[in-house]
């Protein structure tokens, strides 16, 4: 089953937006099919267009041309509500940087993150999957009470909280050492294996993407795929 | 998604309302609108409900006519055959002695019977329990009430007297009830028997007599006596309905303040209500983008939000509504005074609706218009800081402009009184605007002078100059508040009172014969009054202008009806008082003695429409003199001094029936004097304008105190616009202070760098602040009060430096947790 496709993807963002004056082409006709239980790392370096490639498969955004699905469901059809609607229990996100709700505790996070799901039993769960990335006693705490590598622990509890067929992760570990960062990885990989969630990485760590079952390089707008074992 | 996870997620939401600076002003600012709207509705709700619940009881009757002159005798025959009980009293000051102690009191006459409705409650001794009675005062006797009995030190049994009458207190008067229908009932209260009065001598030409009839019968009896009497215009009914004038006018008059004050409140509330919402708005995006990312709709980001919002607005409303009614207990215990045997009855909860319709109008109108245009935010803003929605800001506008006239119509009974204090607060703020704009405008060249801290601050308020505007112009709003409040009302009473001398006459001498005339300068040469003036009156009723019979029916205006139905004070004079100023014409020196001239104040010019060379006929007694208008004056009639409408030049009115009058101050140590005047000239009526113009001002004391209690509110709210408008700040220098402070600036360095910003944005605010309230001032002193008003540099000096000085605590206290926060938790965005 396809779990995310893409047809021809192309985004320019106006000059007014930009900043010039000439309309700036970020994606160039990107074809992309992601089969469900995947896990696939989008590659580029700064600037390459893979936030802007992520968002859009995620429904963030809608392309400027090309017609892109989502868990089936053909994008390009419905409107923000409607995506959003789409993405609730579907898609989860691990940010780069955290984006969790500052004035809401980890537990409540996460319990947001479930409920808006329709998980029944939000709370209980939540609790559980903090549990598992080792936050059982951080429960209470604002974000600020916690470290960076904590805080993305409770942004994974929180992708993973809904049950999401499809994870985006946006450079999981770009606000992160090294040490904290790999133990990061290692969490989001297992959970992904546990719940075998489709996931799609965007990073320009190569040896981050190597993890991945599928790589893909996005260079000029346009994304090349390069063949690899998983380790 | 469903309301029960939008009202969960806004429970959660305003359990964290510590992490939110800006909603905890929100919160405040509605607190304080609501506590003072409520503290003035249920006050007023009770004494509306007080005065409307009064019954005959308040008058002591069904039906009263009351006047100054005589009731016509016919009117007790027509009541009396249409089976009606009447009664008549008579109202009058006068100065009782009592041993060395004098007093001004409020001397009633009455009649047995009295009174027709309610009844009596006196005590054996000052009191003592006190026991109902349906008798009055024997001949001979009085009753006196508390205060008087403590002015003048009473016993049961004291003599006192009054005029030349010589009564023996036989009672404690506790209690009537028609007490209070005219200003004279504020004085303490003698009761007499109406027979004693006929043989006092103080029913004479001159005296300030009020005549009542009272009347009790049903009410179509009474309906029928109105119908068929046909009253002098001198002479008014008064019905139940229309009882205590007195208080519903200061109260009424008071009402018109207090909802100014609470207009003020709620305009200002709404500024920092409309500051924090749009700072919240801003602050949300992030996190509703994030909502959206995982999955909420628009709606249910609106519909959470919205609760949230409501909820806090609940809470505030509720706390608000409970200082309120603490605050209405305050005003009606200040207010006490005005409103004796007036039960006010326990607040009405449902007064509180028009109070929690407020915070409504100020949550749906100012509050809710940021978080609608935030709930639009693209989930694209995760990735993209700059992500937004085309939100426009001219709906939060319109929003906000409709809700200031919801405000308006909702918090004034009036709403010409509420379109000029909108209109004045919208110059006043067009006003800030412009100066401050200026101001900031000339810095640009101080801004690279002086140490790296001034220049940071300076270059602070350059680099986002439309938002330092914003802020001077807000913070300016506040301390304009805050000097109207103290200082110009302040400077207002002063400049007020600095027009009456320190010898302002405090005794008024009047129904003087002129025979009386010679003893009397002799009597008070005796005791060092040398330079007494003393004044001929005459009383004159207009019965021709230019040659043409007038009566009231020739004027149409009935201001002007009523004014020509009475007879004229008139005088005779070759003096004109500083208190009098020429308008038109010369004043007359002695080539005018016999010369039948017209000296007539404005009033008779507008009044009547005449000028200079007009002819007026007046009547006095069997015989008429015509006078040619020779000048126009203004008088200031508050100067305590003897004025009169109308003045000839003396030799003309000679042979007129007269009677003198004169004042003089009489220090607090002569007292004794009047004693003496009153035994040796029994006749004359000595008005003492102290006791009087004491128990005005305690009467004004206590409105100015409930005034200034509501006025405490908008201090209040002055200084939540000015906490509104730092804490709009406090996340971007946050982030700019952590950055600074990474690239290698000190904390001290920061520290004052944003003092120094906030010393010149206080010192522009109040310098803004000062110059509005100047203009104010100006305004109202010159066009409302009459009075001369100049600037006032003290003023200035206290708004600049309260100005920095506020801003400068209210700016460290908001961001000394910032500078001692480590910068790497600011620039993570924690």
């Amino acid at each position: 089953m396809t779990a995310v496709e893409a047809k021809a993807l192309i985004k320019d963002v106006n000059p007014a937006q930009s900043g010039g004056t000439n309309l700036l082409h970020i994606l160039r006709g990107v074809n992309l099919k992601v089969n469900a239980g995947e896990t696939v790392a989008i590659l580029g370096g700064s600037g390459s267009g893979k936030t802007t490639l992520l968002s859009l498969l995620a429904g963030l955004d809608l392309p400027s041309q090309g017609e892109n699905w989502l868990d089936g469901q053909r994008l390009n059809d419905l409107d923000e509500d409607g995506r959003a609607a789409l993405r609730a229990g579907r898609v989860g996100f691990v940010f780069q940087s955290f984006q969790l709700l500052p004035g809401f505790s980890a537990l409540e996070n996460v319990m947001l993150a479930a409920e808006l799901a329709g998980e029944r039993n939000a709370e209980s769960s939540a609790r559980q999957i903090l549990a598992q990335v080792g936050l059982q006693d951080r429960l209470e705490h604002l974000p600020h009470q916690l470290s960076g590598g904590e805080q993305q622990r409770v942004a994974i509890a929180r992708a993973f909280a809904g049950k999401p067929r499809i994870l985006f992760a946006d450079e999981p570990t770009g606000n992160l050492d090294t040490v904290t960062g790999e133990r990061i990885i290692e969490l989001l990989f297992e959970l992904n294996r546990a719940q075998g969630t489709t996931l799609i990485l965007v990073t320009h760590d190569a040896a981050l993407a190597e993890r991945c079952r599928r790589v893909l390089h996005l260079r000029d707008g346009q994304l090349h795929e390069q063949e690899q074992q998983v380790a | 998604m469903n309301k029960r996870l939008a009202l969960r997620y806004a429970g959660r939401r305003l359990r964290r309302i510590t992490s939110a600076g800006e909603l905890r002003v929100l919160a405040l600012a509605i607190f304080i609108a609501v506590t003072a709207a409520a503290a003035v509705g249920l006050f007023s709700d009770r004494m509306r409900g007080a005065l409307e619940a009064q019954s005959g009881e308040a008058l002591g009757a069904d039906l009263l006519v009351t006047g100054r002159e005589a009731l016509p005798a016919d009117l007790a025959d027509a009541a009396e055959q249409l089976g009606i009980q009447t009664l008549e009293h008579l109202n009058f000051p006068s100065l009782v002695l009592a041993g060395d102690n004098t007093a001004l009191a409020a001397i009633k006459a009455v009649s047995p019977g009295y009174p027709l409705r309610g009844e009596l409650r006196i005590a054996p001794e000052a009191f003592s329990p006190a026991a109902t009675t349906r008798d009055i005062p024997k001949p001979g006797e009085a009753w006196a009430d508390a205060r008087l009995w403590s002015e003048l030190g009473l016993q049961t049994g004291s003599q006192v007297q009054v005029g030349n009458l010589k009564l023996t207190v036989s009672a404690f008067l506790e209690y009537e009830p028609d007490r209070g229908v005219g200003f004279v009932d504020l004085a303490p209260r003698l009761l007499v028997n109406r027979q004693d009065i006929a043989d006092s001598g103080l029913l004479g030409p001159g005296s300030r007599v009020q005549y009542t009839r009272m009347f009790s019968a049903a009410a179509n009896s009474l309906a029928q006596l109105r119908k068929t009497t046909d009253l002098p215009p001198a002479l008014r009914w008064i019905t139940p309905s229309e009882a205590r004038p007195e208080v519903r006018q200061a109260l009424d008059r008071a009402g018109k303040f207090l909802d100014i004050a609470v207009l003020a409140v709620a305009l200002l509330a709404a500024v920092a209500v409309a500051l924090t919402a749009q700072q919240h708005g801003e602050r949300l995006r992030d996190e509703i983008a994030v909502m959206k990312c995982l999955g909420a709709s628009r709606a249910f980001v609106l519909q959470a939000h919205i609760l949230s919002l409501l909820l806090l607005g609940a809470i505030s409303t509720l706390l608000g509504l409970l200082a309120g009614y603490a605050g209405q207990a305050v005003l009606a215990n200040l207010l006490a005074g005005l409103i004796q045997n007036l039960d006010l009855p326990a607040p009405a909860l449902g007064a509180m609706i028009a109070p929690a319709g407020l915070a409504m109008i100020m949550l749906l109108g100012f509050a809710a218009p940021p978080l609608v245009t935030a709930s639009g935010t693209p989930p694209m803003r995760v990735f993209q800081r700059s992500a937004e929605n085309s939100g426009s800001t001219s709906v939060i506008w319109a929003t906000a402009s409709l809700a200031v006239l919801a405000i308006l119509g909702w918090q004034t009974r009036e709403l010409e009184l509420g379109a000029y204090v909108l209109a004045g607060s919208a110059a006043a703020l067009i006003l800030l605007a412009l100066i401050t704009w200026l101001l900031v405008r000339s810095l640009t060249g101080l801004r690279h002078r002086g140490g790296l801290s001034w220049r940071f601050g300076l270059g602070n308020i350059a680099r986002r100059r439309r938002r330092s505007i914003g802020q001077a112009v807000a913070l300016g709003l506040g301390l304009l508040a805050l000097l109207l409040v103290s200082v110009v009302r302040e400077d207002l009473l002063n400049a007020w009172q600095d027009r009456l001398p320190a010898d302002t006459p405090n005794v008024f001498l009047i129904n003087i014969q002129s025979e009386q005339l010679d003893p009397l300068k002799s009597f008070f040469a005796a005791r060092g009054y040398d330079q007494l003036r003393l004044w001929p009156m005459a009383r004159g009723r207009l019965v021709e202008l230019n040659g043409e019979a007038v009566t009231a029916d020739s004027f149409e205006d009935p201001d002007t009806q009523r004014w020509i139905n009475r007879d004229f004070n008139m005088s005779w004079s070759d003096y004109i008082g500083w208190d009098n100023k020429i308008t038109e014409g010369e004043w007359w020196g002695d080539e005018a003695d016999g010369q039948a001239w017209l000296s007539a104040e404005e009033y008779a010019r507008e009044r009547l429409g005449i000028g200079i060379g007009d002819r007026m006929t007046l009547q006095f007694g069997p015989e008429k003199i015509e006078f040619t208008v020779h000048n126009f004056r203004e008088v200031q009639w508050d100067s305590f001094q003897p004025n009169f409408f109308l003045l000839a030049p003396p030799g003309v009115i000679e042979n007129v029936p007269a009677q003198w009058l004169t004042s003089f101050y009489l220090p607090r140590d002569q007292r004794s004097l009047l004693r003496d005047l009153m035994t040796e000239f029994p006749n004359i009526t000595a008005l003492d304008l102290e006791a009087a113009m004491n128990q005005v001002r305690s009467i004004v004391d206590r409105l100015v105190q409930a005034v200034e209690f509501m006025l405490l509110f908008t201090l209040l709210a002055g200084l939540v616009v000015l906490l509104a408008a730092i804490e709009g700040t406090r996340g971007e220098r946050a982030r700019e202070t952590a950055l600074l402070r990474t690239l290698g600036a000190s904390s001290r360095t920061l520290q004052w760098g944003l003092l120094s910003e906030f010393a010149v944005l206080g010192l522009i605010a109040g310098l803004v602040a000062a110059a509005t309230a100047q203009g104010i001032a100006w305004l109202l002193a010159v066009q409302v009060f009459d009075i001369p008003y100049g600037l006032s540099p003290g003023l200035w000096l206290i708004s600049t430096l309260a100005g920095a000085g506020l801003v400068m605590l209210f700016g460290w206290l908001s961001l000394r947790g910032v500078l001692r926060t480590p910068p790497t938790r600011v620039l993570q965005g924690a």
